[in-house]
């Protein structure tokens, strides 16, 4: 198992802790990483909103590194991976694909269609297996009731990203029974975090940050797990501002995927980063480490 | 229960309600009145396009040549040249209202063949016309503000001295009753197509305006000329747009073959509607059908045409037939569609009732004659809307508000009382099935005396059995329950004028074709049928066939 | 086959709270949730309610919540929902106060439909009858208009914007795809005015980008599409005097001076006001203790010059 490891932004800046435990991992579970140093940032839909042919030019020279390598592509990010996956689809269209490539022929060279983008929550399940992580498991989550939260991206819109169910998504779930945790059932499982709009509206964002924590919490969860960076920050970081927004206290720690993975796999708590999640992630590190 | 007043009351909100109200002179205050939010209503389900003589090189007498061709010479000519003559106009101004029509290389709006044309002058938006169409007269609607009392159900006309006065309806949300006065009032409530059990036709095409009219004393013309459209589907009696056929889609049988060579050679799959439906059903009668369906092909029109050209139908034939056309074949039969007939009419949309006007679909003034060609109801909806409209505005000039009197308010209620105090009997929805059952296979594309006979007495039967409906929704917040009872009371009206039209007629015209007389009769049958209230049924008559220019002559294609 | 259906129920104005029934069914296997509906009311209980007429997609009356997916009851088949869900559980739609059963009170959605101005508006007068022309439209205006046209105002995307369950004032993904609608129609001659009008709160800007809209919309109109397109165009308006554009513009130059995302850099560029920034600084030093806070400045990434040259190119049409 290897692959281009497309690290995107925020593994790299405000969640240092997503790219150290993805390291962490990735090496316990015998995955090979090559990290794509020159990629840029997917945009983030973001750059598409204005430009949508540069974001997309941006996403084909991203996977014609990976190509270079003659590597799939590994995210660890929610957003990203939407954004890849919708590229990767709008660039399996000949006349679309001849046009961006002539846009990134200096740029970074040219994009057959050949290297495909895949999130960690999907390589685990399909190229690792969960029967193997199951084996790999050390330290069981026996007894964490975990909340799974998707974020957007990852799940919608499902023309694009085809992994999962939109409405009742499985895989993390899996991975939570796979670790020994028991999973959580809410609503807002599926929901959104409001990132996009935490500048713009930062009171509907941190509505919907507390109601979504609040049903988790209520519903049992002693911890979220999240694939996407934004989400976590959204979650995380924020949640000062969404308990003063839900006048309610709050302090659900928010764990990065590998996060969880790596506790069950038995790494240090420092090697995941743990000790960098704003909210306070010892009540669920000191039952397990 | 209380009242309301306007000057004039458009009673549907569909494409001729709504086109009737947006000519009502400004200063003038008009109402419309409508079962279903306007955007709800059937004009939406209008798929293949609209017929106009935008051409230099067509002209509307061609077109107006077409349609009483079509009409097996049972139309008005008159009446169908004021609606060619005026469609180009009328179209033209949908689109400047609008209306998003698909363009042509030379940037007018585009055109494709349909059926029974000489000339390729169907208008379209993709493949829903009637949505693009209905869409945007609601969008003009809501620019000017107009009053729409949304869900309220006509239960009667208010009819005083011989004089249409306004109606009665039931607010369906607060289950109140109004009685609505009115200086005139135009019906606009389009078809009866759920007096069959397979239908095209949306769940609210009950007839609800014609029964209401009928029983008023207003005669319906007409009614035994119920249009089936060669291509719904099987599960569901869903319409597949003839714009299939105009785009090149072919009709074949169980052995393969394009079996409309023996039929209509020359137009073969683009005759008339009732050419292809008797053609379709006597190929499945005959055994060779496939499951009681033909085969609709388009496979060879290739993924991108029927992606650019027909993505409805595609979306419908995968989700309610499992097939998709750019594959594989859709199986497709013949289904109740559109009613020629209707509430007596003329050129201007007034019925012989005093202050009634009638205009689209519910009425019969008549176009269409005994069988409709494609593009030619849509059509008639926008002209013959203007025109109800223009036509009012004459009317009511100088006239006083009636005053009708407050029993016609009690009297609805009453019977709405007395049906809602049964405690047990026999349930709409079963009764409605039975009907529809015994409609599809006695009174559909081929008819014979004694099975109509048989109808006959089963539809009166089932409207008696009607009148003593069990309601089980005792409420009067949102009591759809009890509308569907009316409205079925409404079908079983109908349908009696349909079986007896069918029955008396000994001939065959257009989409009414009885095996046991086979031929066009000129001579006897070149007239209208007309059907008025009795408590007993129908009672027949019949009127003059108004001829311009085009003489009658033996009809193929 | 033999089916269990929950339905959410209730009538407000004649005091029946809002509950839930369980009926069995035989049904055929083809059969859709609208049909199952109408075999209840019509042999079960009459006073199930719920409004419904084509049957096929194209009315808009159906549109409910399946198995808390909002979207049309009657291009829903029965078989396919037990098989993702193990259920079939039907709700009215959300948003909207409920009138009875699956029946609620559409007036929150046109309202908002409304407030857009949902009609083409032209300079000059109506045509004269008869009228001897149409305006000529190039097919590819045409089809700029296709999503959005499509639309059939179910209320499926209204009744699952994220946006809209917790601010009342947002207008919605179908009055903004309709929106567009018009921005995009060369007919229309209030292009400016539509943009400059939904600029501000409650309008494009205020969308948070979920998809849900896009997922649930049973025509595949695409309003979140839509919204973004209104974004772009309100931008090349020179309409930039919004958060919301300067996080867009902000955010290509961060990018294209790093090749990546600063995020430390975007809340400084955000809120100029240093009073602003200042009740951050708790939170920013919490931060930095912690090694979140990326550095102000960043060296790019390798090969950062051919991303700027992605993002400097001279562009065509798009």
């Amino acid at each position: 198992m290897r692959y281009a490891y497309y690290t995107g932004c925020a593994a790299k800046g405000v969640c240092p802790e997503l790219h150290e435990s993805t390291l962490a991992v990735a090496k316990a579970l015998g995955m090979e990483l090559v990290e794509l140093t020159a990629s840029s940032c997917c945009g983030a839909g973001v750059i598409g909103e204005l430009e949508h042919d540069t974001q997309l030019a941006m996403n084909a020279r991203n996977l014609a590194l990976a190509e270079n390598l003659g590597l799939d592509m590994m995210t660890v990010c929610g957003t990203c991976q939407g954004v890849l996956s919708r590229a990767h689809k709008e660039l399996s269209d000949t006349a679309t694909r001849e046009r961006i490539n002539q846009v990134i022929a200096e740029a970074g060279g040219i994009y057959d269609g050949r290297a495909t983008p895949k999130h960690l929550l999907w390589v685990l399940i399909q190229d690792v297996g969960l029967a193997r992580l199951e084996q790999k498991v050390v330290r069981p989550l026996t007894g964490l009731k975990v909340g799974p939260f998707y974020g957007c991206y990852i799940l919608r819109p499902s023309d694009y990203l085809s992994f999962d169910d939109p409405y009742n998504p499985k895989s993390l779930e899996q991975v939570i029974r796979a670790l020994g945790a028991e999973p959580v059932d809410y609503s807002g499982r599926t929901k959104c975090c409001g990132f996009p709009i935490v500048l713009e509206q930062e009171q509907n964002a941190m509505r919907m940050v507390g109601t979504n924590l609040l049903e988790a919490q209520d519903n049992g969860a002693d911890c979220l797990v999240t694939p996407c960076p934004l989400c976590h920050m959204n979650l995380d970081i924020y949640q000062t501002r969404a308990e003063k927004e839900m006048r309610r206290p709050i302090g659900l720690p928010i764990l990065h995927l590998p996060q969880l993975v790596g506790l069950a796999l038995g790494l240090r708590p420092s090697a995941l980063g743990l000790q960098r999640n704003m909210v306070d992630t010892s009540p669920v590190v000191a039952q397990f480490a | 229960m209380h009242q309301v007043s306007h000057d004039v009351l458009i009673i549907g909100a569909g494409l001729t309600g709504m086109r009737a109200a947006l000519e009502i002179a400004p200063g003038v205050d008009v109402a419309v009145l409508s079962k279903v939010h306007p955007v709800r209503s059937h004009s939406g389900a209008a798929q293949g396009g609209i017929n106009a003589a935008l051409r230099e090189d067509d002209s509307w007498e061609n077109h107006a040549f077409d349609t009483v061709k079509g009409s097996d010479y049972l139309g008005d000519q008159d009446a169908i040249e004021i609606m060619c003559r005026e469609a180009p106009s009328a179209i033209r101004q949908m689109e400047h209202w609008g209306v998003i029509f698909s363009r042509a290389d030379d940037r007018r709006i585009a055109q494709r063949p349909f059926g029974g044309a000489g000339y390729p002058r169907t208008c379209y938006a993709a493949d829903r016309t009637g949505h693009a169409l209905l869409h945007a007269m609601y969008e003009q609607v809501m620019r000017r503000g107009m009053q729409v009392y949304e869900e309220w159900f006509l239960t009667d006309l208010v009819v005083e001295d011989g004089v249409c006065q306004g109606v009665v309806a039931l607010d369906i949300p607060t289950g109140e009753l109004i009685l609505c006065r009115a200086k005139a009032v135009v019906l606009a409530t389009g078809g009866y197509g759920r007096v069959y059990r397979t239908s095209s036709n949306g769940l609210v095409n009950t007839g609800d305006g014609m029964a209401v009219a009928y029983r008023a004393g207003a005669p319906l013309t007409d009614m035994e000329f119920v249009q089936f459209h060669p291509t719904t589907l099987k599960s569901n009696g869903v319409l597949i747009t003839e714009g299939s056929r105009g785009e090149g889609g072919v009709l074949i049988n169980a052995k393969g073959e394009r079996f409309m060579t023996k039929y209509a050679p020359h137009a073969m799959e683009l005759a008339s509607r009732d050419v292809v439906s008797r053609a379709e059903q006597t190929e499945i009668n005959e055994g060779r059908g496939v499951d009681g369906c033909v085969l609709l092909d388009m496979r060879h029109l290739g993924r991108e045409k029927i992606m650019e050209r027909l993505p409805q139908i595609r979306d419908l034939a995968i989700k309610f037939a499992g097939t998709d056309p750019v594959e594989v074949p859709v199986p497709v039969r013949p289904g109740a569609h559109y009613s020629m007939g209707g509430i007596r009419a003329d050129n201007d949309c007034k019925s012989p009732l005093e202050g009634l006007f009638a205009a689209g679909e519910c009425a019969c003034i008549s176009v269409h004659g005994a069988n409709r060609l494609g593009g030619n109801s849509l059509l008639e909806t926008i002209v013959f809307g203007r025109r109800a409209g223009a036509a009012v505005n004459d009317f009511i000039g100088g006239r006083p508000m009636p005053r009708p009197g407050q029993h016609h308010l009690t009297d609805a209620a009453g019977r709405i009382e007395a049906l809602l105090d049964h405690p047990t009997g026999e349930r709409a929805g079963a009764l409605r099935r039975e009907l529809g059952t015994v409609m599809n296979r006695s009174v559909g594309v081929f008819r014979t005396r004694d099975v109509l006979a048989e109808a006959d007495r089963v539809a009166a039967r089932i409207a008696r059995r009607a009148q003593r409906l069990w309601v089980m929704d005792k409420g009067r917040t949102f009591n759809t329950d009890l509308m569907e009872a009316l409205e079925f009371q409404n079908v079983t009206a109908l349908a009696r004028t349909i079986v007896a039209g069918a029955l008396a007629r000994e001939e065959s015209r257009g989409a009414h074709f009885r095996q046991d007389f086979p031929r066009r009769d000129d001579a006897k049958w070149m007239r209208h049928t007309l059907a008025e209230y009795t408590p007993d049924g129908p009672k027949l008559s019949y009127g003059e066939v108004r001829k311009t220019k085009y003489e009658p002559t033996e009809r193929s294609y | 086959m033999r089916v269990e259906i929950e339905i959410e129920r209730g009538c407000p104005a004649e005091g029946v709270e809002t509950h839930r029934e369980r009926f069995r069914v035989e049904v055929p296997r083809h059969v859709t949730v609208l049909d199952t509906l109408i075999q209840i009311k019509d042999d079960l209980d009459g006073t199930l309610t719920f409004r419904r007429s084509c049957r096929s997609a194209i009315c808009g009356s159906c549109a409910m919540r399946i198995n808390g997916r909002s979207g049309l009851a009657c291009d829903t088949l029965v078989e396919s929902e037990l098989r993702r869900f193990g259920h079939l559980l039907i709700q009215p739609l959300a948003q909207m106060p409920v009138t009875k059963d699956l029946a609620v009170q559409m007036a929150p959605f046109w309202r908002r439909v409304r407030a857009v101005k949902p009609w083409v508006t032209k300079d000059g007068e109506e045509p004269s009858w008869p009228v001897e022309r149409e305006s000529l439209m190039e097919q590819h205006h045409v089809e700029e208009m296709d999503d959005a046209s499509r639309c059939i105002m179910c209320m499926a995307c209204f009744s699952a914007c994220e946006v809209a369950t917790v601010d009342e004032r947002f207008l919605g993904p179908a009055a903004l795809a309709k929106a567009y609608r018009f921005v995009a129609d060369p007919r229309d001659s209030e292009r400016t005015e539509r943009l400059t009008a939904l600029n501000g709160s409650g309008g494009y800007w205020d969308c948070t980008r979920c998809n849900q809209c896009v997922e649930a919309c049973p025509k595949d109109v695409k309003p979140m599409e839509a919204i973004v397109n209104l974004r772009r165009d309100a931008i090349r308006a020179g309409l930039t005097d919004t958060i919301g554009s300067r996080h867009i513009t902000e955010f290509i130059s961060i990018v294209r001076q790093e090749g990546r995302l600063n995020e430390g850099r975007m809340p400084m560029k955000m809120k100029p006001n240093p009073l602003e920034l200042l009740k951050v600084a708790p939170l920013a030093l919490r931060m930095l203790r912690k090694g979140k806070l990326p550095l102000p400045y960043h060296p790019p990434i390798p090969r950062v010059r051919e991303v700027r040259r992605i993002i400097d190119r001279k562009k065509g049409s798009t």
